[in-house]
């Protein structure tokens, strides 16, 4: 008689097969591609000469200008993710526990900025940010401050991004917390823990890896952001996204475009697996249950 | 089980109805010209000056391909194997132009072949791009808050100036252009050139990333002077805005922007055509009025308002074009400087 395991995963391939032919052909393929123009040498008329030469990831890495960039890159991403979690947790709490007849109300608020384009949304601050703006009318006419320069900071380019990111966060968190049974709670606060140490000692160890999913995905989307960091950051401020476009097309530097793109890639995925190993091992995905 | 019956020649009728739309075409352009350039007020000004006024009545049909220099170069080699290109004309900066020529990628200019090319000035001429409109580097001021502008690129460094002064960080190779030729007189002198961008930087230099920039920055206050091709501050004027041109003494760096016919260009008839067109007074009449850079032809005399705005002072500043040869060969070492000296400084 047939093993029936192996009869199903023998049914589940042409169902799978065709993803993963799409998946090979559109993400792996040009990623092969990337990878070999990564080891070309750089030409300024003919942009690339065939070579096998590590000299554009030496070059990132002995320059202390693209490893900056690559500082900066992670500490706006981890300040915009910590951020998130800051405002998303609450939010998401109250959202999962809400029994009011508004609650689709609340989850439509917080879906409906994704229906606006990041770039759209990106404009807005820099109408409230720049210089004769409204805040800097604001605080100069109702407070007589001096003119303030919001535009192209730091600052200005994570609130940017912590606006764009944490529609994903909460909605993450939510399912998370939706799924954790609130009888579970009931039995905490009849053995005499406060709601507060309730939620941190029985549903946040519960939540744990959903939240670091969360963390994730707000991480992994504010390392590769592009357009807020180029149109809040302006030409001063740098991370890799912009860093790799600008290489890529107005430098024409293919090789070393790619070998950024590889490195920023390399970096998130490491850094994403390291993550996963700091939450206490009993408490990771796939395992508790 | 009911099975819908439709019989075999309704069937085949609806299938022939269907595909009609690209069976009986409407009566379309016998030539075709695929044009790669900016997009903007560039390629409306391309449109109204010479797409439909010059080349329609022609019968030719011009496609626009809208994208950045950059990309485009990158486009022309990537194509470079293959007998048909997808564009018969390529945009490009005198310097990008000089150096698609360098790299076998162009057509070499045949004036037989586009009558208008003779008229070109002496001054402008290269074998393999047509200059189509050219502006000059000047010193940009608010005539409302600056009565004593800056006379030269080394007056920009006068700490009153400090957090006043405005570029466009796209165009920082030129300024470097513009500091060597203060320095040495020499605009492709970069040794020179370092050491005032840097004192230039250190004065509280803003950045910003795209011309359409400075404007609304010289009307907000947030700056007072700046660098930028004159046309511009005639298109600013012109709009409202709070600025004004002036020459450097040392002398003006030119920026030509112009086109080139790709080698493997699909139709070069028609592209002969196109450059013929993009030559006529009557274009290149109607970008100086619009944009407010100067003709390229001799033949294209301006009048009016347009050409007080567009005279040159008396007695004529010195008009200095780089070594497009040797800016080819360090453009990226220099644009690296910058990004780590300037941008990252």
């Amino acid at each position: 008689m047939a093993d029936p395991a192996r009869t199903g995963s023998r049914a589940a391939l042409p169902l799978l097969a065709p993803a993963t032919l799409l998946v090979v052909i559109m993400l792996l393929g040009p990623l092969a591609l990337a990878a070999r123009f990564s080891l070309n040498r750089f030409d300024p008329t003919q942009i690339m000469v065939a070579a096998l030469t590590p000299a554009n990831y030496a070059r990132f890495f002995t320059d202390p200008f693209y490893r900056d960039v690559l500082v900066t890159t992670l500490r706006v991403s981890a300040v915009v993710t910590v951020a998130c979690l800051l405002f998303g947790l609450p939010m998401a709490w109250r959202l999962a526990r809400s029994s009011s007849r508004f609650k689709s109300v609340w989850l439509m608020l917080i879906i409906l900025p994704l229906f606006i384009g990041a770039v759209t949304r990106t404009s807005g601050w820099m109408i409230l940010f720049a210089r004769g703006g409204m805040l800097d009318i604001v605080l100069t006419r109702l407070f007589h401050t001096r003119p303030i320069d919001l535009m192209f900071t730091e600052d200005a380019v994570i609130a940017g991004i912590v606006s764009i990111n944490l529609p994903f966060t909460v909605l993450a968190l939510q399912s998370v917390f939706e799924g954790i049974d609130p009888r579970l709670e009931e039995a905490a606060a009849s053995m005499g823990a406060a709601p507060a140490r309730a939620f941190r000692r029985v549903v946040l160890p519960l939540a744990l890896p959903g939240v670091l999913i969360a963390a994730l995905l707000c991480f992994i989307l504010c390392m590769n952001a592009f357009a807020t960091p180029v149109l809040l950051g302006g030409p001063r401020f740098h991370m890799m996204a912009p860093l790799i476009y600008w290489e890529f097309t107005n430098n024409n530097n293919w090789p070393f475009a790619a070998a950024l793109a590889f490195i920023l890639m390399a970096t998130t995925l490491t850094l994403s697996g390291v993550a996963n190993l700091l939450i206490p091992r009993r408490y990771r995905m796939g395992r508790g249950r | 089980m009911h099975r819908l019956k439709v019989p075999r020649r309704t069937l085949l009728g609806g299938a022939a109805l269907l595909a009609a739309p690209s069976i009986i075409r409407p009566a379309r352009a016998a030539e075709r010209c695929v044009v790669g350039t900016w997009g903007g007020d560039y390629a409306r000004l391309l449109r109204e000056n010479i797409d439909d006024p010059i080349l329609k009545p022609q019968g030719v049909e011009v496609v626009q391909d809208i994208g950045d220099e950059a990309p485009r170069f990158a486009k022309l080699v990537a194509q470079k194997m293959l007998p048909r290109g997808s564009m018969d004309i390529a945009c490009f900066g005198a310097p990008n132009g000089f150096r698609a020529g360098q790299a076998g990628l162009l057509e070499k200019l045949d004036r037989a072949k586009a009558p208008n090319l003779k008229n070109i000035s002496d001054f402008l001429w290269n074998d393999y791009f047509v200059p189509h409109i050219y502006s000059t580097q000047v010193i940009a001021f608010n005539p409302q808050t600056v009565s004593d502008p800056p006379k030269n690129f080394g007056d920009l460094l006068d700490p009153k100036w400090k957090g006043k002064v405005g570029v466009v960080t796209t165009a920082g190779f030129w300024l470097m252009m513009a500091a060597a030729l203060y320095a040495s007189g020499n605009p492709d002198d970069f040794d020179k050139a370092k050491p005032l961008i840097l004192k230039l930087n250190d004065n509280g230099l803003h950045l910003y990333p795209e011309t359409d920039n400075l404007a609304p920055a010289f009307k907000s206050g947030e700056i007072e002077v700046g660098m930028i091709w004159f046309a511009r501050t005639v298109m600013w004027q012109n709009a409202g805005f709070p600025v004004q041109g002036r020459y450097p003494s040392e002398g003006s760096i030119l920026y030509v922007s112009g086109m080139a016919v790709p080698k493997n260009a699909p139709d070069k008839d028609t592209t002969w055509k196109y450059v013929d067109a993009m030559l006529e007074p009557s274009a290149q009449q109607g970008f100086a009025a619009h944009m407010g850079y100067l003709p390229t032809v001799t033949d294209a005399k301006l009048t009016g308002k347009i050409a007080e705005q567009l005279a040159f002072p008396n007695p004529k500043p010195k008009l200095v074009q780089p070594d497009y040869a040797y800016t080819t060969k360090v453009q990226a070492e220099m644009q690296d400087w910058w990004d780590k000296n300037v941008q990252h400084g």
